[in-house]
């Protein structure tokens, strides 16, 4: 069976279809409640997904930012006598404001680190709330009552609705979101956080988005669940339910709204279905039975029985069968059964639920038919200084990689940068890319300073650059890695993602334009819906070159662009540069290959142990003993 | 100020189990830049098998019985999850599976077990040595010792036998160690391996001082965790420091505040170290190569 494309079956279809008849169906009001709580954990689960799913980061905070929900609902119930309507604004921007904190530590820290840094925090929210009695009324709880709608006090199955009803919009906006480029912005920085940070998307700022938008549902969630138990205590929000969540986003799949449904479904709906052992037992059989049929199949194909006939997943679920014959009740084993689902989902989708039973609907749909070429656009001025750098030094520790470097790219030129493996070539391009503070010397860009500022302020004032080791965003497309570099070119905030104001589409139908152009002009336009990952090299070093020119920059640093390259796209290579220049972006360029250098450069500067050793034309260069020394060795 | 230092030297005593685990969770980070979510699961495995097997061996005789069991374990939770995630190409499959394998550890023992703490007799006397003025328990010096020397035999390992060169050259650069003829997949199960049997050994050794039931790993678990990210996750010494700062800084907490608050200090005290230094207290700067 194919699988359909998620675009189909779209999310917020489906969970109607899904939810919206639950209540009617004569199901008792057991189901209802149950039906209600997988619609907020749904919510939350949106939320945690943009942390895991799209900044790939790990957060065992997640429980907390739902009972600081939860908690502003009750504290302005118990304390302040302010209902429902009031809760719901507040426990957006409380949590909101938690998750401002967090984003604080764990800005510094990626992977294992920032798991601690969430589940301390998660930890010190959890022991505030119990210790905190005046205000939170300690481990006694809180009781909260429903608000009234239209005059009546609802009952789950009205409840119901009005949960239902704030589902859609939680839907709709992170739909909104993750398809914009705050979605791919997130998901820039988790595959290639340095290259992210060199095209102007801050890292910074759009980690602390992710946090904000993800703490800011979970506060949501917190404040529906409040009011749909109508009674709160600290227990609730351990680090164990943040592990259900976390557990919920892999079964369900990342990056997906279909999979927070599936995600939240399983991991309320289990526990009650594994109360009623009958159920289970005919399951199990089930799954038995798939089992023969596929050790049947292999030993047809095979037509042996061989060891790869009884492998360990068909193993266990062969193994099911008698187990839930033998036991009495399974509802001691629930987490066993639970940790054995997300082994399988580990092993066996990686996609989780949703990424296995949907095909993911591609950005090609949303790509632009190609206009004519577009230039470059860029201000040509009169000739002058462009880059004036004076006197850099970069140490670490006791090594010297840069003693005193001066040297000045005049606009609309291509200045070579050579030297010998360890001369320095590829840290003068980081500091002048911002990736490490220059330790002494001044680096001047237009007459304004910009030595000390961090790689994104570097990037939007107009240097781009590309990497020795390629550091494209592999898990986005092509056409996705420019339009990341676009950001800088769309128009309006966050509020106009959410809201698709005029303003914004038409500077977002603008930048697929560009981008479309861009691929062109490198001559990718049709590998525009390739994952980067699985480009070859060198047409992985034309999309870096392609994502640099898309921040439209005035400088253009190229660190060994034609490493890796074949004879034919070296001379590609050649002709792109010739013409990027002529649209009159200077180019520095680092290269090892001679013939390229003495073809394309204005003028060549050659480093030596940190310093610079000559700077000329390079005819000139091939004849300055300094130079033929450091390459080949003084005689003796 | 006798009970100040006597709750310094219990705060160190248990700052010691930490760091104990804490070290585990080094030796996997080192050869594969995983670590076993299910450390404390681990832990309370090893107290449970020796309570197990204490009315038939006493309780110096099943310390092998723990360390080998903790070192079977170990390979399995590799095998089972971190090797299996890693053939799946899933992002965070290892964080993932190795919490699920640790969720099904737990919910194994709370069925043969049972969910009710239990207590583990103690080998020695419990009534306290009166050392300078100080009430010490002995258990609590048998303690910091045992897990002094776990350590430094399995650094010993680490650096007087060929397997214990194949770890430092797997954590050194694993491509590279492959290229040598390095078998380092089964570098980095034996190092998963030794990483549960150091959590085991911590579980059996404080179990006579806790109360000992399926839930005693998913505290120390996270408290060792938190220990490893304090010290920094590449530092030896770092781990012990670590240790004994939480340690002593809960126990000083709980007694001069209130118990409610104990875990307080500990949790800020990451917070603050990791927004300074990103890589723990000794942890080795590493810079952003491009």
């Amino acid at each position: 069976m194919r699988p359909l494309p998620e675009k189909l079956v779209a999310p917020p279809v489906l969970a109607l279809a899904l939810l919206l008849p639950l209540p009617f169906v004569g199901i008792s009001n057991y189901y209802v409640h149950l039906g209600l709580i997988v619609a907020i954990y749904m919510i939350l689960l949106l939320g945690l997904d943009i942390v895991v799913g799209y900044t790939g980061e790990t957060s065992l905070a997640h429980a907390a930012l739902f009972g600081i929900g939860a908690y502003t609902a009750g504290v302005l119930a118990f304390k302040l006598n302010l209902g429902f309507w009031v809760a719901l604004p507040a426990s957006l921007a409380v949590s909101a404001l938690f998750g401002l904190l967090l984003a604080i530590p764990a800005l510094r820290v990626r992977g294992p680190y920032l798991a601690m840094v969430t589940a301390a925090f998660g930890a010190i929210v959890q022991i505030l709330i119990n210790e905190m009695t005046f205000l939170t009324n300690g481990p006694m709880g809180i009781r909260l009552n429903r608000p009234a709608l239209l005059g009546v006090l609802p009952r789950d199955r009205e409840y119901y609705y009005l949960v239902l009803a704030l589902l859609l919009l939680a839907v709709a906006t992170v739909n909104r979101i993750v398809s914009s480029s705050f979605g791919r912005a997130f998901q820039a920085l988790r595959d290639a956080p340095i290259a992210a940070d060199c095209l102007g998307v801050s890292v910074w700022r759009y980690k602390v988005y992710a946090f904000i938008l993800s703490a800011a549902l979970a506060g949501l969630a917190g404040t529906l669940f409040a009011y749909s138990e109508r009674y709160i205590s600290p227990n609730t929000y351990s680090i164990e339910l943040s592990i259900l969540f976390l557990l919920a986003v892999t079964l369900g799949g990342p990056r997906s709204r279909l999979g927070a449904l599936l995600g939240a479904a399983v991991v309320v709906l289990l526990p009650n279905l594994l109360a009623d052992i009958e159920l289970v037992r005919w399951i199990a059989a089930a799954i038995g039975a798939v089992a023969i049929l596929i050790m049947a199949a292999r030993v047809r194909r095979a037509k042996a029985v061989t060891s790869g006939t009884l492998d360990m997943p068909v193993a266990l679920c062969l193994a099911a069968w008698p187990a839930a014959r033998s036991l009495t009740s399974v509802v001691d084993f629930k987490l066993t059964i639970f940790g054995l689902m997300i082994l399988f989902v580990v092993y066996q989708m990686p996609e989780g639920l949703s990424g296995r039973l949907f095909r993911r609907s591609g950005p090609a749909a949303m790509r632009r038919a190609a206009p004519a070429e577009a230039g470059l656009h860029v201000v040509t001025e009169a000739d002058g200084d462009l880059l004036v750098v004076e006197g850099l030094t970069r140490q670490f520790g006791g090594l010297v990689a840069l003693s005193g470097v001066s040297l000045t790219v005049k606009r609309g030129e291509i200045h070579g940068l050579i030297g010998p493996n360890g001369s320095g070539k590829s840290t003068l391009i980081n500091v002048l890319s911002g990736i490490y503070p220059p330790s002494l010397g001044s680096i001047r860009f237009l007459g304004q300073r910009l030595d000390g500022l961090p790689p994104a302020a570097i990037a939007r004032r107009g240097v781009a650059r590309t990497f020795q080791n390629l550091q494209l965003f592999g898990e986005m497309t092509a056409f996705e890695n420019i339009l990341v570099a676009l950001n800088h070119s769309l128009r309006g905030t966050l509020f106009d993602v959410i809201l698709g104001t005029p303003r914004r589409r038409r500077s977002e139908e603008a930048a697929r334009d560009r981008a479309t152009a861009l691929l062109g002009f490198v001559g990718l336009a049709d590998l525009a819906d390739e994952k980067a990952r699985n480009l070859s090299y060198g047409k992985g070093r034309l999309l870096e070159i392609a994502r640099a020119l898309a921040l439209e920059p005035r400088l253009l640093l190229l660190d060994e662009p034609a490493a890796g390259l074949t004879k034919p796209e070296i001379e590609a290579l050649i002709a792109n540069l010739r013409r990027i220049r002529d649209q009159g972006v200077a180019i520095v360029l680092i290269e090892h290959h001679i013939d390229l250098v003495m073809a394309l450069c204005d003028v060549v500067t050659v480093l030596d142990f940190g310093k610079v050793i000559a700077e000329a034309e390079p005819q000139a260069l091939c004849r300055d003993q300094k130079v033929i020394d450091a390459y080949l060795g003084v005689q003796p | 100020m006798s009970i100040l230092t006597q709750l310094l030297v219990s705060g160190m005593s248990v700052g010691m189990i930490y760091a104990v685990v804490a070290f585990g969770f080094q030796l996997t980070f080192a050869t594969s830049r995983t670590i076993n979510f299910g450390q404390g699961e681990a832990l309370m495995l090893g107290a449970m098998v020796g309570l197990a097997a204490l009315p038939f061996l006493g309780y110096w005789g099943t310390l092998p019985l723990v360390l080998m069991f903790g070192l079977c374990q170990g390979a399995l939770v590799e095998k089972l999850a971190v090797a299996r995630a890693m053939a799946a190409k899933s992002d965070f499959g290892w964080v993932m599976s190795t919490i699920a394998l640790g969720v099904i550890f737990k919910n194994l023992a709370e069925n043969i077990w049972g969910r009710d703490d239990m207590k583990f007799p103690s080998p020695l006397p419990e009534t306290p040595l009166v050392l300078g003025g100080v009430h010490v328990l002995p258990m609590e010096l048998v303690i910091a010792g045992g897990a002094l020397m776990l350590m430094l035999g399995v650094e010993a390992f680490n650096r007087g036998t060929i397997w214990g060169k194949a770890v430092i050259a797997t954590a050194n650069d694993a491509p590279a160690a492959g290229l040598m003829g390095i078998n380092t997949p089964r570098v980095v199960t034996l190092s998963y391996a030794m990483s549960s049997m150091a959590a085991a050994f911590a579980g059996v050794l404080v179990a006579p001082v806790t109360l000992t039931g399926a839930t005693m790993g998913s505290a120390l678990g996270l408290k060792a965790f938190s220990v490893a990210i304090i010290g920094g996750l590449s530092s030896g010494l770092g781990v012990i420091l670590g240790g004994l700062l939480l340690g002593v800084c809960e126990k000083l907490t709980g007694f001069y505040i209130a118990t409610g608050y104990a875990d307080v200090p500990g949790l800020l005290l990451l917070l603050v170290v990791l927004s300074l230094r990103p890589n723990g207290l000794l942890g080795r700067r590493t810079l952003t190569k491009v």
